[in-house]
This record gives structure tokens, sequence and C-alpha cells, in this order.
């Protein structure tokens, strides 16, 4: 008998079991933030609440405390880069939806931010010969005519796949960006001025939402996004998200699965529409100026690469990839210009290195919720394998 | 009573025709075996039964009503439930997220927590690995859950496209047991094989598929016998 048999057998056993209960447990993504995640995901839910609230509410105060080493003065107004971030931020959610969650490659999303741009426009500037409406009342009614077009466009689009998918938007964004320039009551470089704004006015008479004053702009975006991911957030716990996910996996199996695949597309084209409009709603009250500049091709790659950049399929990835995105040029005004370059660089670094971004996307157990999650991981007896997986693998593989 | 009939189908990929004028049918409560070499026309087959494809002619009924033109996942609901050619399973999620997935069309709580005790009694192993990635798995454990997968919707047919697919023998041998398990349980089994010897074996009834045509039929036993499928498929002459 050898030394290591004998009395090292129980321990051993011990810690094989260990290893293989550690094995079993999902290993969805690893690297920087991990060991944040893992530890995050272990905190109690009052604990998680409580940290949610503070950086709520550090969010909310970002504007005024205006930190030395995150400032974009004096180069650009902090306020309004706050702004400008939350924008982003709110798109790349929106897109974020489609490309992360169903897995479709929108290349032309700038389209329906230009739709819900020209529609707030169009209902409140005393350029447009439209009947005009309070402005509030525009965001509801942009993200309603963006998810038309959005249903419009995805109908007979989203019976391709991949990149016929993509090729398709890239041409829906120029087609938009095109009619805002050649119809006449569009007003193409000539644009829309005095885009309203919310009521209200400052102590001094001037109006609350000034254009120059960021800081009102930043606090309506916040809480809209705050909504919008509370809203999706609960999407992608129940069946849509389910099947979003199950789509974006292998869409054939999904539909063998019993998954309306074609509807449920449409449904994620159609959210990510209106999430589309919105910002571009707010974004042309807050710039008060809306012509056909803003909505070219680039633009689109940008919230794109704002998405794969945070993580697609994370909401919160999404949003810290629209901040990014956001931020980078503002802060850093010497290589604005290369801006395009520099994210490019970053992007084929990200593949490189973190190629599900810098949050990957994670899935619990969607239909059952946490606890039941929780419970099943945690049922005595189910974690038991009798024999180590390696054994196994020869036979089985 | 028959389940499930093909009548004069006829599948195109384009201006190349997979499957020509085929008709056969499949009784309940039968194995029934397709086997065929390399593009013979069996997973189309099986994809058109699905609903994956749609046939330029001819027409499917199964359990009386005709499905030609219903669309994949209502023939789920209606009961055909297939477990893909190379798996087919969700890489990222896990195993009880792709059991999950397959009662996507299922209300009824209580019937799918029954499901999901039949699953894990018919594979332990799937019981041992609820929370791991269905993309780490081996091949073998990967066959288990699409198969597994696929018992979720309930199925009254289970159309198995290759599950033999790059399999050691033993657990060929096992995944053989286990079908004829889920059968004597009584769901209708199609399946395709190129593994022609354990196919036939376990099958009530057989087709042969060449080039798209049925050129043999019979019980599995006929055509385990047949001299001429003995050559061709069993590798013995």
């Amino acid at each position: 008998m050898s030394m290591s048999e004998g009395p090292k057998v129980l321990p051993g056993a011990e810690t094989e079991k260990e290893t293989i209960d550690v094995e079993a447990r999902p290993k969805r993504s690893s690297g920087l933030f991990q060991p944040l995640v893992d530890k995050w995901n272990a905190l109690p839910r009052p604990i998680q609440w409580l940290w949610l609230i503070i950086v709520v509410v550090i969010a909310y105060l970002l504007p005024i405390l205006d930190i030395p080493i995150l400032t974009t003065q004096p180069g650009n107004d902090w306020a309004l880069a706050c702004f400008s971030m939350a924008s982003y931020a709110l798109i790349a959610v929106g897109l974020n939806v489609v490309v992360g969650y169903a897995g479709l490659l929108d290349l032309g999303y700038v389209a329906f931010f230009a739709v819900g741009s020209y529609t707030a426009a169009l209902l409140t500037s005393p350029d447009s010969p439209f009947a005009h409406i309070p402005y509030l009342w525009t965001i509801p009614v942009a993200m309603a005519v963006t998810m038309f077009f959005g249903v419009v466009l995805g109908v007979p689009t989203l019976r391709l796949r991949g990149d016929y998918l993509a090729i398709v938007t890239l041409g829906f964004g120029e087609i938009v960006r095109i009619l805002a320039t050649i119809i006449p009551a569009l007003k193409g470089q000539v644009g829309f001025q005095n885009v309203g704004r919310p009521p209200g006015t400052a102590a001094d008479g001037t109006p609350l939402f000034a254009n120059s004053n960021g800081t009102p702009w930043y606090w309506l975006t916040l809480t809209i996004i705050i909504i919008v991911l509370l809203l999706v957030g609960n999407l992608e716990r129940s069946r849509v998200g389910r099947a979003w996910i199950a789509i974006r996996e292998d869409e054939d199996a999904a539909e063998i699965m019993g998954v309306p695949t074609f509807r449920y597309k449409v449904w994620a084209f159609a959210i990510g529409a209106s999430v589309g409009g919105l910002s571009g709603a707010l974004f042309a009250g807050q710039v008060g100026f809306v012509n056909n500049q803003k909505f070219d091709v680039q633009t689109s790659i940008l919230f794109l690469a704002a998405v794969v950049l945070g993580g697609a399929g994370n909401k919160v990835g999404a949003l810290l990839g629209g901040v990014i995105v956001a931020y980078i040029p503002l802060r850093f005004t010497a290589i604005a210009n290369y801006k395009y370059l520099i994210f490019g660089i970053a992007l084929v670094l990200i593949m490189i290195f973190r190629s599900k971004g810098l949050l990957p996307a994670r899935q619990r157990l969607l239909a059952y919720g946490r606890t039941a999650y929780q419970r099943v991981i945690s049922k005595p007896g189910t974690v038991t394998p009798p024999t180590p997986p390696e054994a196994e693998k020869g036979a089985a593989s | 009573m028959t389940l499930l009939e093909l009548k004069n189908v006829s599948v195109s990929y384009g201006r190349i025709e997979a499957i020509h004028d085929m008709s056969f049918s499949v009784e309940e409560g039968e194995i029934v075996s397709l086997i065929g070499a390399n593009g013979a026309g069996k997973s189309t087959t099986m994809k058109t039964i699905s609903g994956l494809l749609n046939p330029s002619r001819g027409s499917l009924t199964f359990d009386g009503q005709e499905i030609t033109k219903m669309k994949a996942h209502i023939r789920v609901v209606k009961g055909i439930s297939q477990a893909p050619e190379g798996r087919g399973i969700f890489p990222g999620m896990t195993v009880m997220e792709n059991l999950d997935m397959g009662a996507f069309g299922r209300k009824d709580r209580s019937g799918m927590s029954a499901d999901f005790e039949r699953v894990f009694t018919l594979f332990p192993r799937l019981a041992e690995r609820k929370t791991q990635i269905g993309g780490t798995m081996s091949g073998g454990e990967q066959q288990m859950l699409a198969i597994g997968r696929a018992l979720m919707s309930a199925p009254r047919l289970l159309l198995l496209d290759e599950p033999s697919m790059g399999l050691a023998p033993q657990f060929i041998k096992q995944i053989f047991t286990i079908i004829t398990e889920i059968n004597q349980q009584g769901t209708t089994i199609l399946l395709v094989e190129q593994n022609a010897n354990q196919a036939l074996a376990r099958a009530h009834r057989a087709f042969v598929l060449e080039t798209g045509t049925i050129t043999h039929s019979g019980t599995g036993k006929e055509l385990l016998a047949n001299p001429a499928i003995k050559e061709a498929y069993l590798g013995v002459g």
C-alpha cells in the first residue's frame, strides 16, 4: 500500500466533490469585473437596493458635483456633457434590445432617432405647418410614431437573417436621412428652429429647460432612463426576454421549440425603435434645432459601438458603453476629431480581449425567477455526481 | 391509427429538388426509421415535418389535420417536436433554461413539472448538471439535452435527427435504449439515422431513402435481412 492511499482517501473524495460542485455552477463570463459581479450577486436583495439608491443619487448629483478629474470643462459645459452621456446611454439601452437581446444587427438605428427628433420638431416648432402640442406630449407621440416605423421596417425585412438584415437596415438609415433632405416639408439643412421644451420657469424668469442649461435636461433624461431600464428589465425576465435570447442563440431551434420567432423579432424591433424615438425627441428638445445633418451612418455605427463596447445583451453594459462613447470625445477634446479611429481601435481590442464587451451578458434561470433559481442550485442531492466528469468525457464525446 | 402522413411531398432548395414525390405514414405508437446516405434527403424530410421547410408540392397530415401550411411553432403545440441534427441546443443557456425553452408553448405548470421529472429520470446526467451551460457539455450530454428539451413540449410525435451522430459506440447503444424507453412510455418516434444497424434493429418499420426517393420499405427486421441493404448500409456484402 502506498503512502498516497489510506488516510488520504476521505479528504480526497471530499475535495473532489467540492470541485465538481464548483464546476456545476454557471460559468458565464470571466475577467475584469467578474469578482465584482459575483460579489454583487451574492449580496442580499435589500443591500443591493441600498447600493442602487446610492448610485442613483450620485447619478442625479453628477452635473452639480462637477468632479475635477471627470469634468469636461473648460472645453465643454459639464451639465450639457452629462445630458449628452445620458442621451447616448438611453440610445444604447434601446439598441441593446434589438442587437443584444434578439441578436438582430441593426446598422440604421439612427433613423429611429431621426424620426423621433423630427416628430418632436414638427409638432412644436413654429417653423412647422402642423398643429402644435405641448412638448412633453411629443415624447409618447414620438415613441408611437417610431414604433410604427419599426414595425413598417420590421415586417418585410425580419424574414431576412444576419448580414442581409444588416444591409437592409443600413439602407433604411440612409433612406430616412435622404428623405429629410429631399422632402420640402422637412426643410433639409434649414431645419426647424425653436423646438419646444417642457414647461417651467427659473427664479430669474428664464425657462427652466433652457437650451444652454443641461442640468434639468439631464435629470429628465436620467429619470426616463431609470423607467426604461425597469421596463426593459421586466421584459428581459419575462417570456418575451426568454424568446429573444433563444432567437439570438439559434433561431431555427427557437422556432421548433414553439417560439413564434417572427413576431418576437418584430416586437424587439418595435420596442428598440420606440426607445430610439424617445431619445430623438429629447435630443431635439434640448438642442432646440433639428435639421438633416446629424443622422448619418457614422452615428449609427457609433451607437452600435456603444452597445458592443459595453456588452451586447447586458442593459447595464450598454448603458456604460453609451456613457463612454459620449464622454471620451467631450473630455479629451484634443482627440475628439479622431474619435472614430480611437473607437475603432478600442473595438478591435475589446473583440480580442473581451469579446463580449466590458460587462458581458448573463442570464439567470429566466422562467422561474431568482428565488426558484437559488432553490434549484442549492437543492440537496441534486448536485452529487457519482463520477468525476473527466472519466465520462471519453465515452460521451 | 395514422398519426402522420406525407402524400406526394416534394421539397426544393431553389431549383434543386431534395425530395421527390415522397409518401409515407407513421402510425401512433411506432418507432419508424428513415435511413440513407449523406444527401439522401433525410434531414430535409425532418425539417419539412417540423415546419422549418415548406414543401413545393404535396401535403402533410398530422392526427387527421392538414398541416402543410402550418407554421413550425404551431406544430409544436399540436404535438410535433424535433431534436435537431447536430444537437442544436442553446449553447449559452443552462441545462434548466434549455429544458424550460422546450416547454415554451405550454401553460400547464403541473404537467411541466412532471415532464421535468421524466426527463431527469431518463437522463440522470442532466439532473446532475442542471446549472451547467449547455455549450460547455460534451457531445453526448448535449445530445441528451436536445432529446430532453424536445420531450419538454410533451410531444405525440418526436422527430430525432441523427441522435447518434458523432457519439462513441457505447454511448450510441445507451441513446437507442433511451429512445426505445421513450417510445414505450407512449411517444411515437420518427428517427433519421446513418447508423442503420441500430436504427433498423429498434424500429417497428423503416424506409430507405436514396437521393430524395424512398427505395425500400418494410419492418426493421425485413430490411435488416435484405441483402441489398446489408451491402449498402450495413457494410456486409
